[in-house]
């Protein structure tokens, strides 16, 4: 049974994931130097190790209310296409290892903008965590309602 | 290249070197056709080019150079003269070599490219010479001709590597090259060997000084025999081993790399200076100074010499000069200044496009030359010089220079200026507007320029690269082109701003000036809404960038102008605070903003926060954008006007008591003189002015005015300059500029005015210029008479 890994994380109390290979590293970061004019989904600009990395804000990605940069913020950052962009979640979760049996497609019931960033549900011991497509989770100019 | 051998990569790198060698000695060749050095060493080179590609089986390279080298050895033989037609075959044949390399490196074959018609060239010219040869010496020429190409080859009196050496010159073993200086002085018979040895062993026991120095020391060789043998020693080594070759991503991975260091010494240095420890202290200073020098060195080896680039344009000048029947000498200053690597590439192409022009545009037509007084030659000029961390790349030429007037009558015919507000314009300014796309001056349209397309794309290439192009021209004289390029790409200067809460990196190049506004004395005022900054009587638009990025607009008090100038318009940037000058390190913004179009990158400022660098050029576009909808505005209320009135723009100022309104398109500038520098010529008052001799009218004298003088230690002036001459008009005050919409004016009653008006519900005189003018220079428009670009007020 084929299986895959998932390093999970938490936004407005739901489990998403994403796959562990396309993760660089997971990190909390204090300040952030806003972008004016760049789409509301961009949380601001942070320096990893002297290399300029965009953070995407996820819940305003996932159709929320931004919510205000202040303190650590964690930062799950993606390879990206060439250039790495950063993920703004709520907590960190673990890694779990995950057979494809416990994959379903999204429910019919998901609606709005987070429908188009899942790709699917996995179903863990008594909770359910969404996959995300990590293209289209980084993609800022995605419109968001 | 992966795909090829080495050998053939290593043989296609140095062919490239040699081929750009043989190409300025052959145009040196031309200039001086009897040097025999010359030749041998373009021979040498060539012979080099044909032994490797024989070797490596391009036959077609090899029977290219082969022909080339025949045609080389008639020329070094004698047997036949260095004319310009032999010269342009070379070069031709040069271009045949370069061609088929070029081929090489892309497709690992050399069958597409067409030498025999390069081939029939040269041996054409072979026989010319021949023919020729054999008419003056038959005897002579004989013998030469019969010798079959190859054979001349071989006989070849210079010492020629072999083939395979040309392909690998790999030094000798090390041994051989640097021999120890002992071994050295003994053989020569300088030391003796014993004195060598026992010199050996005191350096084994911990003399630190070097063995010729302790052989002198102690008297055991003479000076001269010590010099000697270190001068055998040094060129050696110079050879073999003071170069190698760096792969140039190498390089570009440690320059990043340092520019990190630097970055973190930046925050460490800013950490330890808060704890205050002073062994922390002064390591971290240590630290700060290697870091320096480390990142220094490191530029210093992507830095190449300006002639990399200017070595290619005699070549270029020849052929085009030729081709147009022109004569052109070219004069190279401060070739061995350094730019960056990369920036270098990016210069190149906008400085051939400056060459080209020049040639084409600048310099006349020696018959033209002749009938205006100058030399048949044209003189044609590169220099290359640092300027204040920066380096400034000109090219000149004495030729007829830019037509002003010209410019300014094809700006307003494509729209680009308002007639009216040509007389107001710096010469600069109009000369500035050869950079707007699609313009061109150009009579004829010629397949080198004239086209239009060329000098819009040179300013885009420069400033791409951080850099700015601007050109001056004296009429008769010639036009210099200057390129001011940053020294390195990946750090620049830049002043650091704040702007809301935020910091922003502004680069220097751009910057102009830096003004404060108090409030008082220096204030931001409005024309309809757009915001304006009186900057020495001209007026400046302003872009607010807390406005443009935004944010919450903030008060117009205790904030700083940065004037800035970009697509050779000036505007100036409203921002909080101005900070302080840096060096930034320039890092890539991440693609998602780039449709931004506001920055230009981003760098990390000290504090280890990220800064975004602001894109000049973009934020002078959107101050046009609002200057064009101003002028739209403008326009339709002028229209508006003029079927009431006038609508033109007046400078209002005060003279006694009285309002004087002057139209603001005859105003050259507005200037404080401080009361001491008026000087008396005959009955006249004059100032110094730039160079020249300015003589003032009193506007209270002319109109009769009366009331005190004003106080203060300096007089107001309004200066008007025409064709070369200026007068100044002394007023007690400027008060204003206004629109003159007023419908209530009446003709003149008294002399010196054109009429009177209501400007500002206030009752206001309207100045005769051209009268007033008069009165301060009688003889302003007897040179001008014939023009008409006087302007009646």
């Amino acid at each position: 049974m084929a299986s895959r890994q998932f390093a999970t994380f938490e936004v407005a109390g739901q489990l998403f994931g994403v796959e562990v290979d396309t993760v660089q590293e997971v990190l909390s970061y204090n300040e952030y130097t806003p972008v004016p004019l760049a789409p509301p989904a961009v949380g601001g600009l942070f320096n990893l190790r002297g290399q300029v990395i965009a953070a995407v804000d996820l819940r305003v990605q996932l159709g929320m209310a931004r919510k205000a940069l202040q303190g650590p913020v964690m930062n799950v950052i993606l390879r990206g296409d060439g250039e790495p962009v950063s993920l703004l979640v709520d907590k960190i979760g673990e890694v779990v290892d995950l057979d494809d049996e416990r994959f379903e497609p999204p429910p019919d019931t998901l609606s709005g903008p987070t429908r188009e960033l899942v790709v699917g549900t996995f179903k863990l011991d008594g909770r359910l965590m969404l996959a995300l497509d990590v293209n289209q989770a980084v993609d800022t100019y995605r419109a968001t309602t | 290249m992966e795909d090829l051998g080495e050998i053939v990569a290593e043989f296609l790198l140095e062919s490239h070197e040699n081929l750009d060698q043989i190409d300025r000695d052959l145009v040196a060749l031309e200039q001086e056709p009897d040097s025999r050095d010359l030749i041998s060493r373009i021979f040498r080179a060539i012979h080099t080019i044909k032994g490797t590609s024989g070797f490596l089986a391009f036959s077609r390279l090899e029977k290219l150079a082969h022909g080339g080298e025949s045609l080389l050895s008639k020329l070094r033989d004698g047997v036949q003269p260095v004319t310009p037609a032999t010269i342009t075959v070379l070069l031709a044949m040069i271009d045949g070599v370069r061609s088929i390399l070029s081929s090489i490196e892309e497709n690992g074959t050399e069958n597409d490219v067409d030498i025999d018609s390069i081939l029939a060239q040269v041996h054409a010219q072979m026989n010319a010479g021949e023919a020729a040869a054999e008419a003056a010496a038959p005897a002579a020429a004989a013998p030469a001709a019969t010798v079959p190409p190859a054979e001349a080859s071989a006989e070849t009196p210079v010492p020629l590597d072999e083939a395979p050496a040309a392909v690998r010159p790999e030094p000798e073993p090390v041994e051989e090259q640097r021999k120890p200086i002992g071994e050295l002085l003994v053989e020569s018979g300088g030391a003796q060997p014993q004195d060598v040895g026992s010199a050996l062993a005191q350096q084994l026991e911990g003399d630190e000084r070097k063995l010729g120095t302790i052989l002198l020391e102690e008297g055991k060789a003479k000076p001269a025999a010590v010099n000697e043998a270190l001068q055998q020693q040094a060129p050696k080594r110079s050879i073999a081993d003071s170069a190698i070759r760096v792969d140039v991503d190498l390089l570009d991975t440690l320059l990043n790399m340092v520019g990190e260091l630097v970055l973190a010494r930046n925050q460490l240095v800013r950490g330890v200076m808060e704890i205050g420890d002073a062994t922390l202290v002064r390591s971290a200073q240590r630290l700060g100074m290697i870091t320096s020098e480390l990142q220094e060195g490191i530029m210093k080896t992507r830095m190449q010499p300006i002639e990399h680039i200017w070595s290619k344009l005699p070549r270029v000048i020849r052929d085009l000069s030729n081709s147009l029947g022109k004569k052109v000498e070219l004069v190279m200053q401060g070739k061995e200044t350094e730019l960056d690597r990369s920036l270098l590439e990016a210069v190149k192409d906008p400085l051939t496009h400056l060459v080209r022009n020049a040639v084409d545009h600048g310099i006349e037509e020696p018959e033209r030359r002749l009938a205006a007084g100058k030399s048949a030659e044209g003189t044609l000029t590169l220099r290359a010089y640092h300027e204040g961390g920066h380096v400034a790349v000109e090219v000149a030429d004495d030729g007829a220079g830019l037509d002003v007037d010209r410019i300014a009558q094809k700006a307003v015919e494509k729209g680009l200026l308002r007639a009216e507000q040509v007389p107001n314009m710096d010469k600069r300014d109009i000369m500035a507007m050869v950079f707007q796309p699609g313009f061109s001056t150009a009579a004829k349209v010629t397949n080198v320029s004239g086209r239009g397309v060329g000098m819009d794309v040179v300013k885009t290439n420069i400033e791409n690269i951080g850099g700015a192009v601007s050109v001056d021209s004296t009429p008769g004289e010639g036009t210099v082109w200057r390129l001011t390029i940053p020294l390195t790409l990946a750090i620049i200067q830049a002043l650091t701003v704040d702007c809301g809460e935020q910091r922003y990196v502004v680069p220097q190049v751009a910057v102009l000036e830096l003004v404060f506004i108090d409030g008082n004395s220096t204030k931001i005022e409005y024309a309809s809404g757009a915001p304006v900054y009186r900057l020495r009587g001209k007026l400046l638009p302003l872009v607010r960038l807390d406005r443009t990025l935004g944010l919450e607009v903030g008060g117009d008090q205790g904030v700083y102008i940065m004037v800035l100038q970009a697509d050779g318009r000036r505007f100036g940037l409203v921002v909080d605070r101005v900070l302080n000058t840096e060096e930034v390190v320039v890092k890539a913004l991440n693609s998602r903003f780039k449709d931004i179009g506001l920055y230009a990158g981003a760098t990390i400022l000290g504090d280890g926060k990220v800064g975004l660098i602001l894109d000049v050029s973009s934020l002078a576009r959107r101050s046009h954008l609002t200057a064009d909808a101003d002028r739209k505005s403008l326009e339709g209320s002028s229209r508006a006007n003029s079927a009431a009135g006038t609508g033109e723009r007046l400078l209002v100022t005060a003279v006694g008591e009285r309002r004087v309104a002057i139209p603001l398109d005859t105003v050259t500038r507005l200037e404080e003189f401080p009361r001491d520098r008026i000087e008396h010529a005959g009955s006249r008052e004059v100032v110094q002015y730039r160079g020249q001799i300015l003589p003032l009218v009193r506007l209270s004298h002319l109109l009769g005015a009366y009331g005190e003088e004003p106080e203060g230690d300096t007089v107001s002036v309004v200066v008007y300059s025409e064709g070369g001459r200026s007068v100044a008009l002394v007023v007690d005050r400027i008060v204003d500029i206004a629109e003159n919409s007023t419908t209530a004016r009446r003709d003149a009653e008294e002399d010196g005015l054109v009429g009177t008006a209501v400007i500002q519900q206030r009752v206001t005189e309207l100045l005769d210029v051209r009268r007033a003018i008069l009165a301060a220079d009688p003889n302003f428009y007897s040179d001008l008479e014939n023009d008409e670009m006087l302007v009646e007020a």
